[in-house]
């Protein structure tokens, strides 16, 4: 189960594993973001590098704008992920 | 334990379910779930990627001993494709630099600790190797 969830205020609630087959559903609202946005990880259990993947085409697109996504709440083991891949550097992570 | 999957981005609900039966009979722990999780996910859904042509079904192989987690990935009648030989992730570039993909052979060369690669017989099998902590 995944759900990406656009809250009142253009923020992001992730709930549950973005894995590969999870893509499509989520490009449809990381796309709709167009400034500055928090994305709360708090009940995400899971991602892999395709979650990795559609977080850093919305971090790129924003940044054009002088605009970012602010990640929080991420579990240990997602934060390892971020740590490997080197996104810790690229992404503001509270 | 053994079982066979549909090369499709359909079959990883099933994956997950299988990594977690064999996690549940092996006791192994929540964070070497998590790697197992990833790295297979990674590989499989490279091979459908790459491999699209093809309609045989991928074996994945899960075996625990003492010290040790093995994960057998195994594609049949394909060309090769060595994981072990693909081009490294410079994890220090800026965002302006960095580019979107080739990051799942990355992490899962970060995550595990010895990755073999075996061709023969046009069957292509990637053998990942985590220790264990006591």
């Amino acid at each position: 189960m995944f759900e990406a969830e656009l809250k009142n205020n253009n923020d992001i609630k992730l709930t549950g594993r973005f894995d590969a087959s999870q893509v499509e559903n989520a490009k449809e609202v990381f796309n709709s973001v167009t400034s500055s946005c928090e994305v709360d990880f708090t009940n995400l259990e899971y991602i892999s590098s395709a979650g990795l993947s559609v977080l850093l085409v919305t971090q790129k697109r924003l940044s054009e704008s002088e605009n970012s996504l602010k990640l929080t709440n991420m579990n240990k083991h997602i934060r390892d992920v971020f740590r490997y891949a080197g996104f810790d550097t690229v992404f503001e992570i509270v | 334990m053994d079982k066979k999957f549909k090369r499709d981005l359909n079959s990883l609900d099933g994956i997950f379910k299988f990594i977690n039966e064999f996690s549940a009979k092996t006791g192994v722990d929540e964070s070497v779930v998590f790697t197992i999780n990833l790295v297979v996910e990674e590989l499989f859904t490279n091979i459908v990627k790459y491999t699209s042509e093809n309609s045989n079904e991928i074996l994945l192989q899960l075996k625990k001993n003492e010290d040790d987690l093995i994960i057998h990935l195994t594609d049949f009648d394909v060309d090769p494709f060595d994981i072990t030989k693909t081009a490294e992730v410079d994890t220090k570039q800026s965002l302006e630099e960095r580019r979107v993909g080739g990051l799942g052979i990355h992490l899962v060369k970060q995550m595990i600790d010895k990755i073999e690669y075996e061709y023969k017989d046009r069957q292509s099998k990637i053998i990942l190797i985590k220790h264990l902590e006591k």
